[in-house]
């Protein structure tokens, strides 16, 4: 089963994503920011990780930058998921080490089609 | 042989400290490339007459994050019209590190805040009223509830309702259940919406059992 880290400082989102993955067959660990994020990617081996960009401690942006640089770590894809929707937001998102950008609110099959193409698991 | 540290250097940094404390003095260390000495002339510079607009205007080029917070932290210690304008600047910034540690600082300043949250939440730009609705996340204000009621009944961008609804699910009571009804029936289409809204019900319900 493949294992997704959802990092969203809001409950709620953290929910509604758990409730689609694994209802789609995933195994979800949460976090609340950046750095709890990071705590876990360093002793958990994730498949892919969903990453808010707007939390307190340590953003979005900030995690990915920082764990896209522990070379010990599986570099595990990334879908970064915010309300901003700018370009120059996605550039950030890109140049931290994401691989796809989503604008909330979510939708079941936009998130799990994004999943399933970093996966591997499209046809 | 055993090694004796050199305890002289952190003295002279103190003394040289202590000579420039006048207004000028500091507001040139502010600029200054060792960012531990703009570190200095930003906690000296808080005891100093007029110092929010130096202040600020350094906040727009600061890049080292100690610094930053540093100077953060001493706008939420003057508060200020000029310090308050400064901070409440830093939401409508590209640095998502500098918003976050903004929005962290803003919730510390009830009173204040709360005498502006109506106009930030009416901003035109959506991603600043999100922000400030995630002000009142943790701002002790016996408003809060109103003013998120207010933002699921009025706001037309699904994502500023959503971060109200998130926060309504948390604190909101009875009075909030005829605005998250509303909501759904405004943004059927949105699953994470209806998703919210009925979790949000549902605890507001248990809660009132």
């Amino acid at each position: 089963m493949k294992h997704i880290l959802v990092i969203d400082d809001a409950a709620t989102v953290r929910l509604y994503h758990r409730n689609i993955l694994e209802t789609a067959g995933y195994s979800v660990d949460e976090a609340i920011n950046g750095i709890e994020a990071l705590e876990k990617a360093l002793v958990t081996s994730y498949d892919l990780y969903i990453v808010d960009v707007n939390m307190p401690k340590l953003d979005g942006y900030g995690f990915l930058k920082e764990f896209r640089r522990q070379e010990d770590v599986l570099q595990s894809p990334a879908i970064m998921v915010t309300t901003e929707a700018g370009n120059q937001d996605k550039i950030l998102g890109y140049a931290s080490g994401a691989n796809l950008y989503m604008t909330k609110p979510t939708k079941p099959n936009q998130l799990l089609s994004y999943v399933r193409l970093l996966l591997g698991e499209v046809a | 042989m055993a090694f004796i540290k050199k305890q002289q250097s952190s003295t002279e940094t103190e003394d040289e400290r202590k000579a420039l404390r006048d207004f000028e003095g500091l507001c040139e260390e502010l600029n200054h490339a060792d960012s531990q000495v703009r570190r200095w002339a930003v906690r000296d510079l808080v005891e100093m007459p007029n110092a929010s607009s130096v202040l600020v205007e350094r906040l727009e080029h600061e890049n080292n994050a100690s610094v930053r917070t540093g100077i953060l932290n001493a706008l939420a210690q003057l508060r200020d019209t000029i310090s308050l304008n400064g901070l409440i600047e830093c939401l409508r910034s590209e640095d998502a590190a500098l918003r976050n540690e903004s929005i962290e600082i803003l919730k510390e300043l009830p009173d204040e805040v709360g005498a502006i949250i109506e106009t930030l939440l009416k901003d035109s730009d959506s991603d600043v009223r999100i922000f400030a609705v995630n002000i009142l996340e943790s701002l002790r204000h016996e408003n809060v509830e109103q003013w998120l009621i207010g933002v699921i009944e009025k706001d037309s961008h699904v994502n500023v309702c959503s971060t109200a609804l998130d926060l309504l699910s948390e604190v909101g009571s009875e009075q909030a259940i005829p605005a998250i009804k509303k909501l759904k029936a405004r943004f059927p289409d949105e699953p994470y919406v209806c998703f919210s809204a009925d979790l949000a019900l549902k605890r507001i319900e248990e809660g009132s059992q």
